[in-house]
Parts: C-alpha cells; structure tokens; sequence
C-alpha cells in the first residue's frame, strides 16, 4: 500500500505524537486508551497503529454509557472488526449516583468520568492515552502532555509538573495514573487534513445532511448538530478556516456555566 | 508549512494575556457569544472589559486576574499559522513559565511602559538567554496611560536596549503597544500613530521557524527495541540529520555499530529519513542496541566522559549545593549523578557569574556534575536531545539543564567523595545505590565453545554501562585460588565448588559475576546454582564439538586426539549438556558480537528485577 507524500507540517505533527506514545509505552507500566470513536481518538488510534508496527500493544477502552448515536456503535464494531482492536467495553454508572450539584448537561457527561475511574480501580491501568486537544477548549489548552492524576482521578491544575522540552513527567504514585495527550499540539484543522490524506475512517455524522452535521461527538441527548453544507472533508476543512463558532458548540455541559468544563475535568473529565 | 511557535514573556501584569486575547479579538477570532461571556465574566467580577479571560480560563486566574499556568492559542492570518505561548510571569510560576517555553521558534518579550525593566524582566531575560535565543521581540505596553507616549516610549525603548545587549540579547524590534485599545496589535493606532515600524503582529510574521536541521550530523535516540516475528526494530525520532539505508550507524556510548537494513515509517519502507521523523529501523546485524542509545554516523559521534559541566535552571523547593545527588534524563537515558560543585550563578541585573555555595529557585547556574556510567552527550548541537536534560529528585523534576562540556574524569574532591561515600555504603542498600543487583551467570559448555571471550566481551560492555561487573575465568583461577587441583571427576567438583563460593560471595557485595568454566557434570552445576542462592543463572553455552574442535583456541584438542590430554572434556571426558538453562547462546552460527549482545540484553533484563 503506497500513500501519496504526507505535507511537511501533518508529518512533523504525526511523528511528534509517535514520539510521545513510544514514550509512554516505553515508561509506564499498563497503559490503555481511550477510544471515544471520534475523529480525533480514531486518528489518534492510527498513530498507534504506526508508531508500533501495525500493533495495538494496549487495551482500547470504550466508556459507554449506552447513549451514543447508533451510527457510532455501527462504525465502532466495523473497525474492531477488521483492525483486530483489543477493545474494552466499559458500561457507565447511570446518572443516579452523580454529583448533583452539576448542571443537567454536564451530569450526563459525568457519567464517563465515574465509569473511568471505576475502570481504572478494576484494572489498575498507570496510563491513560487520550486525544484531547488545546485547541479545543481554554481549559485544554492548558494540559500537559503528560498529565499526573491523584489516586482518585482528580487533576490539580495549580500543581502541574515542568515539562521541558520532550521530557514527560511519568513518575506515578501508587494507585494514581498519568494522562497521556499525544494530540495535544494538533488542531481541528490539522486532524481533518491528516484524516483525509491518510484515508482514515470515520463516523459519517460529521459530514453534513439536509444541511446540518456534527462537529463534534457526543452522547446523543446532550449533543447538537450544526448548520453546515460540508458534505466532504475538504469542504470540512474550507469551513474551518472561516468559522468563528467554537469546535464544542454542540456539546450542551460546556456552556451550562461559567466554570462546567473546569470542575468536570478537575473530577476527572476527559 | 508548520505553525510558528512564539512564547510571551514578562513580568507579572506587563499584559501578555490582554494582548493576545486583544489580538484575537481584533484579527476576528473570538465569537460573538465569546464576547458576551467575557463581559458577563469581566462584570461579575466588577472590572471592565478583561481580555485575558480568553486565555485565563481557571475560575481562580479569573478571580485574581492573573494567569497561573501556560495556555497556548492559535492564529491563522492570511500570511502565516501562528502558535502563541502565554506564560505566567510570578517567579513562584516558574516551572509553568518554562514549561512552555521550551518548545518555540520566538519568544517576545513584554514591558510595561509603567513599570519599565523589572528585576523579575531581568530574570525572565536570563532564561531565554539560558534557553538559547540570542535575540527577542520586544513589545511596550500601555502607553495609553501616558499624556506623551512617544516620548515615554523612548526612554523604556533606551532602557530595554541596553539591558538586553548586556546579556547578549539582541532585541528584534521595540514595538509600542496599547493592549485594551488595540493600539499597533494587528494595526495602527491612535496611542501610536507617530509610530513609522511595523505592527506587532507583522513583526511575529516575519519570523523564521526553527525546524531539526537535516543538514547537520546524525542523532536519533533511541526510545525502544520492538521485536516483530524474527525482527527486531529500533525505534527513535531523529533529531538532527538524515538516515540513509545502507549507513553505517553507531551506538553511543557503547560504540557497537552496524549497518541499516530497512528504514521503515510503518507501513511503508523508504530509502532516507531526516531531521523530525519518527523511525523503526531493521539492523543488518544483531548488535546489542536498548532505549537510551543514541545512534550517530561513526565520524560525527558526540562526547563521552563521566564529568559533565552544564548550566542548570533551577525549580526544586530545595537548593541544591555540591554533594547533593540526583536523577538525571539525558535523551532517553536515566541515570544517577552528583553535583561535584557549583561554579557560579548568573546574576539577572548583569547577566555575569558569581561564586556561590547553593542553587535557589528561579537560579541560572554552572555546575559539575559526576556520573558513574559514561555518558554521551552534545555540548555543541542544540538541536541533539541529548544537549540538554533535566534533574529529578524523588520523582519530581526540579532543574532543566544544558551540556556545556565534558571531561573523562572527575575533578578534584568531588571524585574522593564519591568514592568515600560508596566504601561506606551497607549491604541491603547497594543494590539500590548500584542501580542493580548482584548476580551470577554461569556459562558451561565445551573448551573452545566461546565462554571466556564472551564473558569478557560482556564484561566491558556493562562495564562501559556503569555495571559492577567481574568476570571469573576457570583457567585464570586454576592458577591462583584452584592451583592445587587436576582434572579428576573430584577435583572438578571442588573447582566448581570453589567458584561458586567465590562468585556467591561477589553476588552479595552487589557485583554482576561472569564464570566461564567447562563445569561438565550437571550435579556440580546444580550445587553451585544452591551456593548462590536465587542469584543464579545457567547460560549453556552451546557449540558442536566439531566446530569447537575446529576452533581449538589453545591446541587442547590436537592434544588430546593425539593422546597427550587425559581427561579431556569432550573427547575423553563427558559433558552432560544443560536440560533447562535459563539461556542458551548458539556461538557455532552466530557472530561473538551477535552472542555478547544476547547475554548482556539477558543480563540486563535480570539484574533491574526488583527481588
């Protein structure tokens, strides 16, 4: 299989992310990812496939709360199919025994993080790979490539280790994990162009029907389409260059307060 | 073409946030209902409009209108992608401010026209110098404040000149700025319209991009070995230069070389490879290769040494003052070393040295620093990762450091110490201080079957690794310790008995032991491996007595067909072969390099178990 020659800066951001998951591989004891089966964790589940030869050395967790959009279950079991994915399957806690100081909205999303931390008392995983973004959210864009987390999954943004040039902080206190961010340097932009030079798969709720598609993933009752014709990648990416309307527009827990997406990720959001 | 990186420095309140959260809103990036929730926030919080909030997203940073932790936004203009950096300016944030600084092709430096060059704007110029910029843009902030603002301009402008030369700096451009009104952002403005430069924005345009240079020598390091079918593949990113398939590579710092085979970006083999690419290449030759190697081309090779002069930046809440001991990572090796003596710290207001006992935070300072094991590094090639490093002390990285140069041995006191230090050490805790245990490989198998050139060949490699290491050869002790013992069935025993007291003994001092004995009956071996408790391992190794016999490395076997040796193993003595060794190395077909590389991964593999 030959591929037509990668753009200069799409190579320099993939072999960026190869590095920080070798790295990851290479430093922490039982690592897994998480596969949320948007565009951005499906690229990113490419990346693994190339930075170990065509292998997927870890675990690939699904958090399933049982609420994503059926063509996202139907794109999710095709590509277990035919990659061999060893794939978990993780069933979230319903929404019963959730903070309910939350707002409504951001309640639902909660449920993943309560089914991520079951997860990772069950399974004793000292590394979680995820493909979040900075450029997807101000919160985000404050992470670390590596990404301490406390016993109990919560993150202390005040109290981030340096991270000098490519040295990550992989040092784990017993029963506590580290965050792996191998996209943090990617934009919205950067994983449409590398989906469509690499032919990627992915969910065909992103591109655009009767006018509207989804920009970005979520469950399914708390997560809005948007007006857009992009019915391809390239006019995808054309739309994004011009767009002033926020990636997670369409996810109702970002916007339910000042401070949602903050108090979900210091409790362990993604 | 890739995003340019730019870092925003300066002190605390200077208004790195406001201006790039006042030039996204003026380049069009900030969404209406952004603005809305930026002056909800700014009113909640009985303030006028607050740009920073774009980048400030932490209710706290909100509360205290500060920015605690480094954020980056992107820009897109029609010229140029744009990554900005924005970096907290408290000297107690320090670990956050050079955590995104690390990783930029510029970095700008921000004044406030109030409070002009501060002693923290000084300290902050010290680290970019310390990063290695030799030059920085500069932008003057609220002049709106000021009834003359060109004139006031003038005199900050005169004043940031002059500190940045001192500490060899050279300012870029000095661009007035009005950050809340806009002023010479993206465009002119009122504040500064007797302003001929260019804008700020148009400044960070022009910039270059600094990328892995394909043209200087070859450094990759190496991150893993993955073992595919019958293939191993070494993995690694090259920092600087190109790999061709056909080069000859070599290894540092154990200086093993062979040739590339395949150069492959999975799934596609390709001919060459540069600067920024991350590889898995295939070896024409099983040498022993592991994480940390850093591969070069055998005539461009970096320094190697045990002492190591580095000018450390350091973050740890505890100073750090000569004697202390620490972790290092340099490239993808970690190992343990001691600051022999701080020469100087630098101080910000001149930017020159002086002698100092102990290193503070938010210090810029020259050390030695002494490592057991050789290390290889790069004190001239900024773009090798194994230039630079960083320190860590219990798991927490408290310095970031650059090489400035080595040396083969350690100065002055600093080496006595360690030494003296070592001689004192109990027992239980050397395995820990050793970085491994003590351990004893037995290698049996024929005369001539390869177990004394192995061992030795191991011996220097783990050696060279910074292993205590010692390798006790059958023949050697035959002529001391074993004088008195022939070649009977008993004698056998006892020799074998003997050695294994002896290379037991060595174990529980912390110290990797090779025997390379015939030790022909497996009952013998069997006591031996009790005699060194669980720290024991038999590696047969193997040979056909006709390729042995072929080698026949001291005529013994010429000897003994001919009837002049009694006794001899093999021919008028039996070898019981091993039934379950823990390794077997086959050196009838392989290479001794090819064999040595085998046991020493194997070695390497058993003493870093924890017990």
């Amino acid at each position: 299989m030959t591929r037509a020659q990668l753009p200069e800066d799409l190579e320099a951001l993939e072999s960026q992310s190869i590095y920080i998951l070798r790295e990851a591989f290479a430093r922490v004891d039982n690592p897994a990812m998480l596969w949320s089966i948007g565009k951005d964790s499906t690229a990113l589940l490419w990346m693994v496939r190339k930075a170990f030869l065509g292998e997927v050395p870890f675990p690939l967790v699904l958090l399933d709360t049982g609420m994503e959009f059926a063509e996202v279950y139907t794109f999710r079991d095709r590509l277990v199919r035919e990659w061999k994915l060893p794939v978990i399957n993780e069933i979230c806690p319903p929404e019963s025994g959730i903070d309910p100081s939350l707002p409504p909205a951001a309640r639902h999303a909660a449920r993943k993080t309560a089914g991520l931390r079951a997860l990772l008392e069950r399974e004793r995983y000292r590394a979680v790979i995820l493909g979040i973004r900075r450029d997807e959210q101000a919160i985000r864009a404050k992470e670390r490539v590596f990404s301490p987390r406390s016993s109990d999954g919560s993150w202390d943004p005040q109290r981030q280790p340096p991270e000098l040039w490519d040295y990550y902080s992989t040092e784990v206190p017993d029963g506590a994990h580290v965050r792996v961010h191998p996209l943090l340097h990617w934009t919205e932009r950067d994983i449409w162009r590398y989906t469509q030079a690499e032919a990627i798969p992915f969910v065909p709720l992103y591109l655009a029907r009767n006018g509207q598609r989804y920009r970005s993933l979520g469950e399914s009752n708390i997560t809005f389409p948007i007006r857009s014709d992009a019915d391809t990648i390239e006019k995808i990416v054309a739309e994004l260059a011009t767009t002033r309307e926020p990636e997670r527009a369409g996810r109702a827990m970002d916007g339910e307060s000042e401070d949602a997406f903050e108090r979900l990720r210091a409790g362990g959001y993604m | 073409m890739s995003a340019l990186r730019v870092v925003m420095f300066g002190d605390v309140d200077a208004g790195k946030s406001t201006i790039l959260g006042r030039l996204m809103l003026d380049c069009g990036y900030v969404p209406q209902a952004k603005i809305e929730e930026m002056e909800r926030s700014s009113e909640r919080r009985g303030v006028p409009m607050e740009y920073s909030f774009l980048l400030d997203a932490f209710q706290i940073e909100r509360d205290q209108a500060i920015t605690l932790d480094s954020s980056r936004i992107w820009l897109t203009t029609p010229n140029r992608e744009i990554v900005f950096v924005d970096a907290p300016g408290h000297r107690e944030l320090i670990r956050n401010l050079v955590s995104g600084a690390s990783e930029v092709d510029a970095a700008v430096l921000v004044l406030s026209a109030e409070e002009g060059v501060t002693a923290q704007t000084r300290r902050q110029a010290l680290f970019l110098r310390w990063f290695g910029f030799t030059s920085v843009l500069v932008a003057i902030n609220k002049l709106d404040l000021f009834a003359d603002p060109q004139s006031r301009y003038d005199e900050r402008a005169a004043e940031a000149d002059a500190f940045l030369r001192e500490l060899e700096l050279a300012p870029l451009a000095m661009i007035p700025v009005a950050a809340r009104e806009g002023a010479n952002l993206a465009r002119p403005g009122d504040t500064t319209k007797w302003w001929r430069g260019r804008t700020l924005l148009a400044e960070i345009e022009a910039l270059p991009t600094l990328r892995g240079d394909p043209d200087a020598p070859l450094r990759m390091v190496v991150q893993d070995v993955y073992r595919r079918g019958s293939t191993r593949w070494i993995v690694g990113r090259i920092d600087c230069g190109r790999i061709t398939r056909g080069d000859a590579l070599t290894f540092w710092p154990l200086r093993t070389t062979a040739r590339v085979a395949r150069i492959v970006r999975w799934p596609e083999d390709v001919e060459s490879a540069s600067a920024g690419a991350a590889v898995a290449l295939e070896l024409d030759e099983r040498i022993f290769v592991d994480r940390g190697a850093v591969a070069t081309h055998e005539d461009s090779g970096p320094t190697t040494g045990h002492s190591l002069y580095a000018t450390l930046l350091w973050l740890g809440e505890r100073p750090a003052r000569a004697g202390t001991t620490l972790r290092m990572r340099l490239g993808a090796r970690e190992l343990a070393v001691t600051v022999a003596r701080v020469e100087e710290t630098f101080d910000p207001e001149d930017g020159r040295g002086r002698a100092a006992g102990e290193i503070v935070a938010g210090d810029v300072a020259a050390v030695t620093l002494i490592a057991r094991e050789t290390i290889a590094a790069d004190p001239d090639l900024p773009s090798s990762s194994i230039s630079r490093f960083i320190l860590l002390d219990e798991g927490r990285v408290v310095a970031g450091g650059k090489v400035r140069a080595l040396a083969a041995a350690a100065r002055g006191e600093g080496a006595t110490n360690v030494v003296a230090a070592r001689s004192q050490v109990g027992r239980d805790e050397r395995g820990a201080r050793n970085g491994h245990r003590g351990y004893v490989f037995w290698l049996t198998g024929l005369p001539s079957s390869g177990k004394s050139t192995i061992a030795m060949r191991v011996e220097r490699m783990l050696f060279d690794r910074g292993r205590h290491v010692y390798v006790l050869d059958g023949d050697t002790l035959r002529t001391s310790l074993n004088v008195d013992l022939g070649f009977t069935e008993e004698d056998r025993r006892e020799n074998v008995r003997r050695t294994a007291a002896l290379a037991g003994l060595f174990a529980d001092a912390g110290i990797v032991v090779l025997t390379a004995l015939i030790s022909p009956y497996a009952a013998d071996r069997e006591s031996a491996r009790s005699a060194c408790s669980a720290k024991f391992a038999e590696i047969y190794v193997a040979c056909d007595l006709a390729t042995a016999e072929r080698r026949d490395v001291k005529g013994h076997y010429r000897r003994a067909r001919a009837g002049e040796l009694e006794r001899f193993t093999g021919i008028t003595s039996p070898y019981e072969i091993p039934t379950s060794p823990d390794l077997v190395i086959e050196t009838a077909h392989e290479s001794v390099e090819a064999s040595a590389a085998a046991l020493a991964e194997f070695i390497e593999r058993t003493i870093a178990r924890s017990e």
